[in-house]
């Protein structure tokens, strides 16, 4: 199985922190997680407006 | 404790989207009574058609254009009283109902005219019908074998 480059750089970076005990928190790449957070929050908001739109219309 | 600058990002958008939805939704419950029947409004079943409001079952005229609409959900079908729901068109009505049996549903379609009827527990919702036309009021929670005839029509002229 061949990897992707992403993921080998991820896996090189895991090892880093494991080797690397005073690595600092911020230094972890976390922007995937952000976007992932994001479209997911983004998601609730909209399915929630869309629900209580659909209230308000129907109060007339 | 050290926070990564992203985390803290999204732990305060997460922790405000929830306040955000909370908020509306206690300003609906406490201040518009959009609320789950409760037993602050309860009635005795065992004499439950002796007891008032459901002695006299039907329309009452409040004022002008306001109704209240007094019923019982039953297997399988609404106790309007003797005659069916009839309003002129603008009419503010607000239905009280309870069940003598199971738990039933009261939900007029494509409005938000939309409660649980349960037994021993007085519960109600306001509806305000602009527009002419016959309204079917239908049970929506499953309750027995007849579930599916369960229903009754208001009438807006």
């Amino acid at each position: 199985m061949s990897q992707t480059t992403e993921e080998m750089k991820t896996e090189k970076e895991v090892v880093r922190l494991k080797d690397n005990k005073k690595t600092k928190h911020e230094e972890v790449n976390l922007k995937g997680t952000f976007a992932s957070v994001m479209l997911l929050g983004g998601f609730l908001i909209i399915t929630w407006l869309a629900v209580f739109i659909l209230f308000l219309v129907r109060n007339g | 404790m050290h926070i990564h600058k992203l985390e803290k990002i999204w732990l305060v958008f997460g922790i405000g989207m929830l306040g955000v939805f909370l908020l509306i939704l206690g300003i609906s419950t406490f201040s518009y009574g959009l609320e789950p029947p409760s037993a602050h409004q309860a009635v005795n079943m065992e004499n439950l058609y002796d007891t008032p409001p459901f002695d006299e079952l039907g329309l009452n005229k409040l004022n002008d254009k306001e109704y209240e609409a007094i019923l019982t959900a039953y297997v399988f079908g609404f106790n309007t009283g003797d005659e069916e729901f009839t309003v002129p068109v603008g009419s503010t009505v607000h239905f009280k109902a309870t069940s003598p049996d199971v738990v039933h549903g009261f939900e007029i379609p494509g409005t938000n005219a939309n409660m649980m009827v349960v037994p021993g527990i007085i519960n109600h919702v306001t509806y305000t019908f602009d527009e002419p036309g016959e309204y079917l009021i239908l049970c929506n929670e499953y309750c027995g074998v007849g579930h599916e005839i369960m229903q009754t029509t208001i009438t807006v002229k």
